[in-house]
């Protein structure tokens, strides 16, 4: 069955066309075509799954054929299935199927809910190029598709200025990364000779690949990973990006897209090992990210941005953990976070779906009117933070191991990090779904949503309770998605339980705090908003990360105005111009010498004959005497001269 | 008369039977003109599937004596490289007519002038004599003139009479070059094959004067930093059909006689003057896109575009790789195509609206999706997004350099995100945001127009998703010439 795994991504385009072409007259306008491939996807890739843990398919498996050719080197378009394929495949295709049985409920009513569908399906096609392709240049095209995809979803109501804006702003910051990888991708090419995967990791690990050049490779393409995976400093475009309806949020903006660049980095672990730098600032930008993003959640209000700091603090703990050297603790993150995260997102969509807004100072005392809800967002959080027995606290585990085993600095970023996400999770419950409703009339007319958006809330939760022990158990994941090969550094030894116990510990009393603090004492927030005004404000602004690149904005705008006005006025206007005008200028300077000169000298000629014709017709006195008298003048003065020679 | 014989001569004599036609007939001038130029496209379509894919030589060659004094000959052929032009120039000029349609002045004119046109331009790419292929050149700058002067916006007489003289003063150089080749060949030739042979054994010093003069000629028509200036000012004020030649194919003219002729006959002088070319293109490219982001209107913003997508060429060809050749001709292609396809968009909203001006227009999208959607394919395409035709040449074009120019492709890579930031900005100025009510009397395209647009957008998704249909009649003749320049 692996070898019909190629269908997948294209029988998404194709729906997608059907959509379009014909999604009108299919039942729920469409919906129901990309549903049904949805499904069929996850029920191939959950066969899949389990074939590969119980062994029962050869892995890797490779297959391709020839795409085109350019002189001696030969492009293909293929497959490569490995464990870790495996692992983001079922990702993709349960949180895709979920999103869009949800979407059928959230996106009701909406006038351009055909293409709605058809956006999806693309993404989803896209993806999973991303997820499966054989070829690094492949994988590219689909991370630049993602990118669109992301761009015409998030602006998907693009009446609304700020809906537009943002997807703009995230196309162009994911790009700005972008250029890093195709110089990254170039780099590798150079280095490898090729795009095929196989082949790449091949050379890297057998040394044929140059460690500088891998390492430069290595962290140019880890800039694209910082876009699309919203890593310091690019991350600025995710918090915005949540103008885009709730259900794309979940699937594109916290479990599928945004982790391409941490599957990136593990996809191509064995160029990464190859190099200790590349490693470390993987390592560094996912801890600082971590921190930082996870410290941006706790001021904010909008309960979608909470959601997205959050989901910008842990891809940052994933690459951390990569960057230490823990692939497998980092696309063991990947995978829980995947579904607890669209979880969040599903249920906080579910309940602005409610409400009619983002903004928790208008929500609260939610829980009795959307209890399933309440429950599976409660759920959700438990994982997120890290409490056990919950998914997230099997994964944030063992992502702290391996921060612990590389530097107890990264360890130390990694462990504020979790504290501050369970801090600012119990803020978001409490503020949403517990104490005295804030706004009576949106309370009011608030119900539970109907059952197409509970059930992938409560398939979810399930998940989100499970799915960390389950895939531990007998060492699943592990087995499943190894890396083979030696990092370029000693790792210190690291008691498990010792981190297991100061994690979970971190993390129920940051929880604890958290509930204790906004249930009983809503006044000390606010006191303390006061007292730290200038880090609230400093948070607000978002370490003035945004401030700073609309500033390089601004700045290219002068200089494309400075440049035009160059190309304009000198380059145009003057020297092109110039010469016209000068051709000019000079024809009228010879028009003039021509004239007055030339013409002139040509008629004086003509004046001069005809004066010394009128002085000559003055002796044609036509008196006979004179003339004799002329003659005897002229004869005596020849005489004179001929006598006196 | 062989197959490329025809394929010039079928619009030349199309252009002359339309003299014939009387002038208040204007359904049966614009009937015949398409049909005439719809045989010239299907009479490519033939060459296209007729083509040998598996060689590198010259094709379909035909050679007869015309002035035997000065050994010049009627001597045309193709190979990978004029290939793919010949067709692209068939195809934009039908889709040019069709879109030109709705012209109503001097109907009859029109139509002259554009069949010679394309005659001219086919000429250009078939001619292997290099007198006959000065003789096409010439040949398209007069329709070209007319086709600007009478037809353009309100600049159009300065627009057509500074295009004229540019374009001459840069052809009079070639001329000049075209003669030291011929004098300095033994026995005196203009074959191109024979000069391409013969021209690497010049001097360096002579190949360099050569060099120098034939580029001047090309780099006005591509049009390379310095030497760009005509072209948002032709290209804003000419009526929308014929921006889309002009984009489309006449730019493309000095790209391709640069590698098709500066190239192989003058190899040495080539290798001297690469430090130079690499640094043009990286200007073309980031300086135009800079450029293009200071516009205010959408045809003067494209125009610009075209400046820094042809510098994406000029990188492919610089990088003297088979990888970066290949990437040169297909984005020659991919160009004409998208850019032309982008150019016909704008006349479509220019038609109704009477403005290019971005900030006039807002939130479309809601009102036209056909309209948004075709412009923001062509759009993703131009800015190379993978999946469309822009990104395989744009790509190979990067591939090819890196390894001989790593640092200007870094630095050209910023060509790519200005590109993005203007086209995007333009979809949120014009299609995004609230809808401007001032627009709410507008109609959505008609049939004429997407019978125009739509084959290009087709095209375009096709060469994106399928490069094959245009490298595997390109790539032999490519990686030979490649070879050559080792």
């Amino acid at each position: 069955m692996l070898e019909y795994v190629f269908i997948l991504p294209l029988l998404s385009f194709a729906v997608a066309g059907v959509i379009f072409a014909v999604g009108k007259w299919l039942p729920i306008k469409g919906a129901s075509a990309g549903i049904a491939v949805a499904a069929w996807g996850f029920i191939q890739a959950a066969m899949l799954f389990v074939k590969a843990v119980r062994g029962s398919i050869a892995l890797p498996y490779e297959a391709s054929i020839p795409w085109f050719s350019v002189g001696a080197h030969q492009l293909s378009l293929g497959v490569y299935v490995d464990g870790l394929t495996l692992a983001m495949l079922l990702v993709v295709t349960t949180v895709s199927l979920l999103v869009q049985i949800y979407s059928t409920g959230y996106m009701h009513g909406d006038p351009r809910f055909k293409r709605y569908y058809a956006y999806l399906s693309i993404f989803t096609g896209s993806m999973l190029c991303v997820t499966l392709t054989s070829s690094m240049l492949v994988f590219f095209m689909g991370w630049e598709l993602v990118g669109v995809c992301s761009y015409l979803l998030i602006g998907f109501w693009f009446e609304k200025q700020s809906a537009a804006y943002a997807g703009k702003k995230a196309f162009i910051t994911t790009k700005l990364g972008d250029l890093g990888f195709l110089l990254g991708l170039l780099t590798l090419f150079y280095a490898a000779g090729t795009f095929e995967i196989s082949a790449i990791m091949e050379k890297a690990q057998n040394g044929l690949i140059p460690v500088a050049l891998a390492g430069l490779a290595g962290i140019l393409m880890f800039l694209g990973a910082a876009g699309k995976s919203a890593q310091f400093p690019l991350f600025i475009w995710l918090p915005d990006a949540m103008e885009g309806p709730s259900p794309v949020s979940a699937l594109i903006h916290a479990a599928t897209m945004v982790a391409a660049g941490v599957y990136m980095v593990a996809r191509l672990y064995s160029v990464y090992t190859l190099s200790p730098i590349a490693m470390d600032v993987v390592a560094w930008t996912g801890a600082i990210t971590a921190f930082m993003a996870a410290s941006l959640a706790l001021t904010c209000f909008d309960l979608k941005r909470v959601l997205a700091f959050s989901t910008v603090s842990q891809l940052g703990y994933m690459m951390l953990a990569l960057g230490a050297g823990g692939f497998t603790a980092g696309m063991f993150h990947l995978t829980t976070h995947a579904y607890f995260k669209a979880l969040l997102f599903l249920a906080a969509g579910s309940v602005i779906h409610a409400v009619h807004t983002n903004d928790m100072r208008e929500m609260g005392a939610l829980r009795h009117k959307m209890p399933i809800t309440y429950v599976t967002f409660l759920l959700g959080t438990l994982a997120l933070c890290g409490i056990p027995p919950f998914a997230g606290f099997f994964s944030k585990d063992e992502v702290l191991v391996a921060a612990l085993s590389r530097s107890p600095f990264l360890f130390a970023l990694g462990a504020m990090a979790a504290a501050m996400t369970a801090f600012y999770m119990a803020r978001a419950l409490v503020m949403t779904f517990h104490g005295k409703p804030k706004d009576a009339h949106k309370h009011d007319h608030a119900h539970e949503n109907p059952l197409v958006m509970t059930i992938p809330l409560m398939f979810l939760g399930i998940v989100s309770v499970i799915s960390g022990w389950a895939l531990t158990r007998h060492e699943i994941f592990e087995h499943l998605v190894n890396f083979e090969g030696a990092l370029p550094f000693e790792l210190h030894h690291v008691s498990h339980s010792t981190v297991a116990l100061v994690s979970s510990l971190v993390a129920v009393f940051s929880m604890v705090f958290g509930l204790w603090l906004y249930k009983s004492r809503p006044d000390i927030p606010a006191l303390l908003r006061e007292k730290f005004s200038p880090i609230v404000n400093m948070l607000e602004k978002r370490y003035w990360l945004d401030a700073f690149f609309l500033k390089i904005v601004a700045w290219a705008d002068s200089l494309s105005v400075v440049l035009f006005s160059v190309d304009f006025n000198f380059l145009d206007q003057i020297a092109i111009d110039g010469w016209g005008w000068l051709t000019i200028k000079l024809g009228k300077i010879q028009g003039w010498i021509d004239t007055y000169i030339v013409d002139a000298a040509v008629d004086a000629f003509g004046t001069i004959t005809l004066y010394s014709g009128r002085a000559a017709r003055l002796a044609q006195t036509g008196i006979i005497q004179n003339y004799l008298l002329f003659v005897a003048v002229a004869v005596s003065i020849f005489a004179a001269i001929a006598f006196a020679g | 008369m062989s197959l490329l014989s025809l394929i010039v001569f079928v619009p030349l004599a199309g252009a002359l039977a339309i003299l014939a036609i009387p002038k208040t007939k204007i359904k049966a001038i614009q009937g015949f003109g398409i049909a005439v130029s719809s045989v010239c496209l299907a009479l490519t379509g033939y060459l296209y599937a007729a083509f040998d894919k598996t060689t590198a030589g010259m094709q379909f060659i035909e050679q007869l004596s015309w002035i035997p004094a000065f050994n010049i000959n009627y001597f045309v052929g193709v190979d990978g490289l004029s290939v793919a032009l010949v067709i692209l120039t068939a195809l934009l000029t039908l889709v040019s007519l069709i879109y030109s349609l709705n012209i109503t002045l001097r109907v009859k004119e029109f139509f002259f002038w554009f069949l010679l046109l394309e005659a001219g331009m086919l000429g250009v790419f078939v001619s292997l004599d290099f007198f006959l292929f000065y003789v096409f050149w010439e040949l398209t700058l007069v329709p070209m003139y007319f086709l600007i002067g009478v037809w353009g916006g309100p600049k159009k007489e300065y627009a057509a009479i500074k295009f004229f003289v540019y374009t001459l003063f840069g052809s009079l150089f070639m001329l000049l070059g075209i003669l030291a080749l011929y004098f300095n060949s033994a026995p005196h030739t203009f074959n191109m094959i024979e000069l391409a042979r013969q021209g690497s054994l010049l001097p360096l010093n002579m190949q360099i004067w050569i060099f120098l003069a034939l580029y001047l000629g090309f780099a006005i028509k591509i049009p390379a930093f310095p030497f760009h200036t005509w072209l948002p000012l032709a290209h804003v004020e000419a009526p929308t059909g014929v921006s889309v030649i002009l984009a489309g194919i006449m730019l493309k003219m000095g790209t391709y006689g640069i590698m098709r002729v500066s190239f192989p006959t003058l190899p040495a002088a080539t290798k001297w003057f690469l430090p130079f070319l690499i640094i043009i293109a990286v200007i073309n490219i980031v300086y135009g896109a800079f450029c293009a982001m200071a516009q205010k209107d959408l045809k003067k913003m494209v125009a610009y575009s075209s400046v820094n997508h042809m510098g994406y060429c000029m990188l492919g060809m610089t990088a003297m790789t088979t990888i970066g050749f290949n990437g040169a001709v297909l984005q020659m292609i991919t160009h004409g195509l998208i850019t032309g396809s982008l150019f016909l968009l704008v006349g479509v909203i220019y038609d109704r609206a009477h403005t290019r001006d971005m900030d006039a227009f807002g939130g479309l999208a809601a009102r036209f999706p056909i309209f948004a959607g075709l412009m923001i394919i062509q759009v993703m395409a131009s800015l190379g997004l993978p999946g469309l035709a822009g990104f395989v040449g744009e790509f190979l074009c990067f591939l090819g350099a890196f390894e001989s120019w790593p640092y200007y492709v870094a630095v050209s890579t910023i060509g790519i995100l200005v590109t993005a930031a203007f086209f995007l900005r333009m979809i949120e100025k014009v299609f995004l945001g609230p809808f401007n009510e001032k627009w709410a009397g507008l109609k959505d395209m008609n049939a004429r127009e997407l019978i125009a647009i739509v084959p290009l957008a087709v095209l375009t998704l096709a060469i994106g998703i399928w490069p094959r249909v245009c490298l595997d009649w390109i790539n032999p003749t490519i990686t030979y010439l490649a070879g050559l320049m080792k």
